[in-house]
């Protein structure tokens, strides 16, 4: 069997640029012809592989490039498998050769953009299984892929999705580096022979900001937090230099603080970034801005959310951005009822990550295999719904000081015991509400 | 700002490290784990942190999974209420367990993990809503409730602690009938609680609370502090020359 031509077909191919499609193309046809080669000698296939991984140094920019590179939309079950394998060999041969690699980054921002796509992969291609084993029992699914599933069920694990991102952590000793440079020392005897070399620095730093995203996804946002405690979130961070990656790094941090009801801390994450970006948006035009323009918008509806749940007066720029983008929906919002709960349903919903569940799907029972996105809907509605009464009761204790409960219970046409209720929601969570305590509560 | 939100003093030290590590993720650590939450709820601790570790381990393993012991957690971030813990707990679960409830395919099966965490969801509202006087009726109304909460040690007397200390946070007076009902104490048990855990003083038909940090009546003062540093731009600019 051919196999051994494989690589030589692509050792053959031109050397790549990121911005050249054809080539992309190219590659995409070039996956696809080893793959249907390799299937059948699977073993072999492998071996093969990672000898070539150290072969030509052309072979390996084009890997690297490869790693940095969006696959094409509408991209094949079978290209996705592949590019979870390529992945793995990368990553392996970074991680695991003798000694660190001698590797020349392709772009300044490779670093970062490889890290992102690894992740985007791996989130989108468990959203779509967990679809596609929902799916199963409603409409006649593509049994081919629900197969090729079934037989893979540690494609995309999230173990080794994490074992990436933790050991590109480790080797590179960035978490030593970080907390000398946080007491103003010099990082670089703490760099060790990995981390003193930039390709693994700054892949050790993505990784942290990756690590944040997957526990974010996973709907653990405590630790996602927790992660960060090594990063200095200022404009002197590292990731500040990579627009992409500072976008990131508040969104999933805003997020978090958001499901653990911090809305000030989320607010000021969001503030943060969405002044820079409004400020710096003249300088920024062309391909990167607009992949963030989305995120942009995402952001500010999360800040409608979160200015619901805690009224706060907002940096300027922002207030205008807010109310020509949201402002329909923050008045109904801040006016509160259940009238508003759709529009923080439908807020949410359009601002959230694409949750995920770490295990493959239980093909076997497709009804349980809901879609992790609802649950997330579901328990911050929970929330949403504990506070519905909040931005009523508030407007009245803006307007008096004192005042008899019943006479209040009358206004706001509900009897004294559900008031009194109200006025505990609306008053016990000090971090939620800054709202004055008034007077008046002493007349209960 | 508050406590650190990974912080617990009472977490001894093995457990301490295995959450600074990556043995967190190792399944061999669950039944440390659990061993742990047995423990918090035997002697009243609580420790959310380390409860969020064991229910993602669940999460990546689910077939270890143990309803006991995620329902005891759940339980126990009830006792904290009305913080967000039980919220991130759920996060951590299986999207199963709550969609149930929404479908019309009618009530989750019982002794199901689902149907307990619908339960305890309802709970969960009742006490985030401050409605304690139902909370007091639905937790004696079913028995399941009397299952779930009996490996929580004194978890209706933590209750009725977590209460009041919401109530002293809100609240200047208050009516004694009222308050007998959210603390489902009457007669001589009321005083007793009121007088000598709260410290709070009762007369014929109010209970007065002596003022504390969070219910008095103060204005608030928006502040923010700059930096000189932040302005170092704007001085070096005065310095530039025209260009």
């Amino acid at each position: 069997m051919s196999v051994r031509q494989a690589p030589t077909y692509q050792q053959g191919a031109p050397e790549r640029t990121i911005d050249d499609d054809s080539d992309v193309e190219e590659e995409a046809l070039a996956n696809d012809y080893r793959e249907q080669v390799g299937y059948s000698n699977g073993d072999e296939y492998d071996l093969d592989r990672s000898a070539s991984l150290g072969g030509g140094l052309q072979d390996l920019q084009a890997q690297l490039v490869n790693a940095a590179t969006p696959l094409e939309y509408g991209a094949t079950l079978d290209v996705k498998i592949h590019s979870y394998e390529s992945y793995c060999n990368l990553f392996d041969y970074i991680l695991n050769s003798d000694g660190p690699v001698d590797i020349e980054m392709p772009s300044y921002f490779w670093a970062w953009e490889a890290i992102d796509e690894f992740i985007y992969q791996f989130n989108s291609f468990c959203s779509y299984r967990q679809r596609l084993a929902y799916q199963q029992s409603t409409t006649s699914a593509n049994e081919e892929e629900v197969a090729i599933l079934r037989e893979n069920p540690s494609t995309w694990e999230c173990y080794s999705v994490l074992n990436v991102l933790y050991s590109l952590i480790q080797r590179s000793q960035i978490t030593e580096q970080l907390a000398a440079r946080k007491r103003d020392e010099d990082p670089t005897p703490f760099a060790g022979k990995y981390g003193s070399r930039s390709l693994y620095q700054m892949l050790g730093y993505f990784s942290i900001i990756g690590l944040l995203r997957v526990h974010c996804l996973l709907g653990d946002f405590s630790l996602a937090l927790k992660t960060l405690d090594d990063i200095e979130l200022n404009k002197k961070a590292m990731f500040a230099r990579v627009m992409a990656a500072n976008f990131t790094t508040y969104y999933y941090v805003g997020f978090s603080y958001m499901m653990m009801h911090r809305y000030a801390d989320a607010l000021r994450a969001f503030s943060h970034i969405l002044v820079y970006v409004s400020r710096t948006k003249n300088f920024q035009k062309g391909a990167q801005y607009d992949s963030i323009s989305k995120k942009n918008d995402q952001m500010y509806a999360l800040v409608a959310i979160c200015v619901a749940f805690y009224p706060t007066r907002l940096d300027d720029t922002i207030h205008t951005a807010l109310r020509e983008k949201y402002g329909e929906q923050l008045t109904r919002m801040q006016r509160g009822g259940p009238e508003a709960l759709p529009i923080f349903e439908e807020l949410f919903r359009s601002a959230c990550p694409k949750f995920i569940n770490p295990t493959a799907p239980d093909f076997d029972n497709p009804q349980i295999n809901v879609d992790p996105t609802e649950h997330q809907v579901a328990i911050f509605m929970e929330e949403v719904k504990n506070n519905m009464y909040s931005p009523t009761v508030r407007s009245y204790l803006k307007l008096y000081t004192t005042m008899d409960l019943t006479k209040l219970a009358g206004f706001l046409e509900v009897d004294a015991d559900t008031l009194r209720s109200w006025l505990l929601v609306t008053n016990s969570d000090q971090d939620k509400s800054d709202i004055v305590k008034v007077d008046f509560l002493r007349v209960m | 700002m508050g406590v650190a939100f990974d912080l617990c003093p009472d977490r001894p030290d093995a457990i301490d490290q295995i959450l600074n590590g990556l043995n967190r993720y190792n399944p061999e650590t669950t039944t440390i784990f659990q061993d742990y939450v047995a423990s918090q709820c035997e002697n009243q601790t609580y420790d959310c942190y380390a409860n969020l570790a064991l229910l993602k381990l669940y999460q990546f393993n689910p077939h270890l999974s143990k309803d006991d012991t995620v329902t005891n957690i759940l339980v126990k971030s009830l006792t904290v209420f009305p913080s967000a813990d039980f919220g991130l707990c759920l996060s951590l679960l299986p999207p199963y367990v709550l969609a149930a409830k929404e479908k019309s395919s009618g009530p989750p099966s019982s002794g199901s993990i689902a149907e307990a965490v619908q339960h305890l969801s309802v709970l969960h509202r009742l006490l985030n809503n401050a409605q304690y006087a139902e909370f007091w009726s639905t937790l004696d109304g079913d028995d399941l409730y009397a299952d779930l909460v009996a490996d929580v040690q004194g978890f209706e007397e933590i209750m009725k602690i977590r209460i009041a200390v919401v109530v002293s946070q809100c609240m200047q007076e208050v009516e004694r009938r009222v308050l007998e009902q959210w603390l489902n104490l009457n007669g001589a048990k009321f005083d007793t609680f009121v007088k000598e855990i709260c410290g709070w003083n009762v007369d014929e038909s109010m209970v007065k609370i002596p003022l504390n940090k969070e219910n008095e009546a103060r204005g608030t003062v928006v502040r923010e502090n700059v930096k000189f540093d932040q302005f170092s731009r704007m001085v070096k600019r005065a310095y530039e020359q025209p260009a």
